[in-house]
């Protein structure tokens, strides 16, 4: 009885319960939920009713090309970016808090620093006549500047600096979870480093791996800026086709019907990516 | 022993090694640009030639960088108070209503955040071409308010999980009403997530380009717009200066984070 009364006195005050929820779900219905599903009917309706839009877009090579591209960009960015990431997640876990929270800092600063700063920097950098050219021509190391700019190379070094931070911070996190008992184990077994690396380590970091991969290679899929800027016309990708067949071409039917295309796969992968990481919750937990 | 820092050997020296090479990687493009700001050459040599604040003096004298760093500003503040105070209310509902599809509401919620932005920003902009918002500061406050508000609700109702809720019917027992304990009791509690989600919505907004570009019109556009728009034309060194200024301002806004998490956690 108490108790009860208790809760429903505490659930009337402000911000209310069940009701609190109510601002939020009228904003993301009216300016977000029905805007997509507006989009996505004038996929098949623009500029008549039927699936011509989605033939139009399958059936050309160049759009076909587009998007196998987008796979592509989107895979070798996941990869460096695990790569790159797991070493230094794994001393971040394991490093005394003096040094490891100015890793912390230098990574929170490069994730916080604007986005388009941040690849305006890289094509300063990597342009012909930047500084790693010149610094490698200077070194005698290449006789002609390399193509760095306006290809994958720019858009997978420009990616994999900003998907890192979003791959080492869930990562150390995992390894930290991990009870380092269970390698001492191995090495009093008798376990060499790289078996018990390939065989304990590895194993039980996969979620963590598997989870931020994911997340990255969603990312990377829909990315706009980076590659608009850094990569090439010959290598378009999926959100820059978007973008400039509704803006320049004004083909809202195209658009929308690759931005449909583009929404599904997303979602897809990040379903996936929420069963992984949701097998790791406690459950109850929101 | 792998994940004994004091007994991994050579493995020790590789690790930190590499570490030092990926923060170096990470740092490198921000201050590389903070020194090229001051570099003399209108090509962004370097080392420059010399050095001058001349591509600062051209940034301030501009009114079209000034009126788009305000417009931002502006917004963005709009945009933060806006998902913090959404936020907070569609938090308690998440973590305290007990009603069905409470996780499919929460999904909901947080989809805006993993969307691809440029999807959002079609959608939106045709929206708001019909309904007569587009080009509008309302039309821009209104759609990076929904960008915002994952980022708000994410640390909210991590901080309201992590509240003991029996404080609050406690004071309740005490005589407050369930508003005063709701004000004076968990509020101050969850200060923190508050604090959190301040930031990071008022970063999803003043960082957020994709749907500015769209959303601008020739009289109103956002600071990432007004680079978008001369990162196109050319690597000109008054960006540089810009993207200094906003370096500069992302590590005070780190500094006032640091300081603020240790003065509330006390």
């Amino acid at each position: 009885m108490q108790g009860n009364s208790l809760r429903r006195g505490a659930i009337a005050g402000l911000p209310a319960g069940s009701g609190g929820a109510l601002p939020a779900v009228v904003l993301v219905g009216l300016f977000f939920v029905v805007p997509v599903v507006a989009l996505l009917l004038r996929s098949v309706t623009d500029p008549e009713p039927g699936l011509q839009n989605y033939a139009a877009l399958f059936g050309s090579g160049t759009y076909v090309r587009v998007f196998l591209n987008t796979f592509l960009v989107a895979a070798v960015v996941t990869a460096v970016t695990i790569v790159v990431a797991f070493p230094v997640a794994w001393m971040l876990a394991i490093m005394p808090p003096a040094f490891g929270s100015l890793v912390f800092g230098i990574i929170i600063l490069s994730m916080w620093t604007n986005l388009l700063t941040r690849t305006y920097a890289w094509m300063v950098l990597l342009q012909r006549t930047g500084v790693i050219n010149r610094t490698l021509m200077g070194l005698g190391i290449i006789q002609e500047p390399l193509p760095l700019i306006n290809n994958l190379t720019g858009v997978t070094i420009g990616m994999v600096y900003i998907m890192l931070p979003f791959m080492i911070l869930p990562l150390v996190g995992t390894l930290r979870a991990i009870d380092p008992m269970t390698l001492r184990a191995a090495a009093l077994c008798g376990a060499t480093p790289f078996q018990a690396f390939r065989r304990i380590l590895l194993p039980l970091s996969l979620p963590g791996i598997a989870a931020g991969g994911l997340m990255v290679f969603v990312m990377s899929l829909g990315y706009f800026v980076t590659p608009a800027l850094l990569g090439g016309t010959s290598n378009m990708m999926l959100a820059e086709m978007i973008a400039q067949t509704v803006q320049s071409l004004l083909n809202w039917g195209l658009g929308s019907a690759a931005a449909f295309v583009l929404l599904v796969v997303t979602m897809a992968l990040y379903a996936l990516q929420l069963r992984l990481v949701g097998a790791k919750r406690p459950a109850g937990g929101l | 022993m792998l994940l004994d820092y004091d007994r991994l050997g050579w493995l020790r020296m590789a690790l930190a090694g590499f570490t030092a090479l990926v923060a170096a990687f990470l740092l490198l493009p921000v201050v590389f640009i903070v020194l090229l700001s001051f570099g003399s050459s209108r090509w962004l040599a370097f080392p420059p030639p010399g050095w001058t604040l001349k591509w600062y003096e051209q940034l301030l004298a501009d009114p079209t960088w000034i009126d788009a760093a305000l417009t931002s500003a502006k917004i963005a503040a709009m945009a933060a108070i806006l998902a913090v105070i959404i936020g907070l209310f569609a938090s308690f509902g998440l973590i305290r209503g007990e009603f069905r599809g409470r996780q499919i509401l929460r999904g909901l919620l947080l989809t805006p955040m993993v969307l691809p932005v440029v999807v959002f920003a079609i959608a939106v902009y045709a929206f708001f071409l019909r309904i007569g918002l587009a080009g509008t500061t309302i039309g821009f406050v209104i759609s990076h308010t929904v960008l915002a508000l994952p980022f708000a609700i994410i640390p909210i109702t991590a901080a309201l999980e992590g509240f003991d809720k029996s404080i609050e019917d406690a004071a309740i027992v005490c005589g407050a009403s369930p508003l005063q304990a709701r004000l004076r009791i968990t509020l101050p509690s969850i200060r923190i997530g508050i604090f959190s989600a301040a930031i990071f919505s008022f970063l999803a907004s003043w960082d957020e380009v994709v749907v500015a570009i769209f959303m601008a019109s020739p009289t109103l556009q956002t600071l990432p717009v007004k680079i978008w728009g001369s990162l196109r034309a050319d690597l000109s060194p008054v960006v540089a200066a810009a993207s200094s200024l906003l370096v500069c301002l992302t590590l005070c806004l780190m500094i006032v984070t640091a300081l603020f998490r240790r003065k509330l956690s006390r």
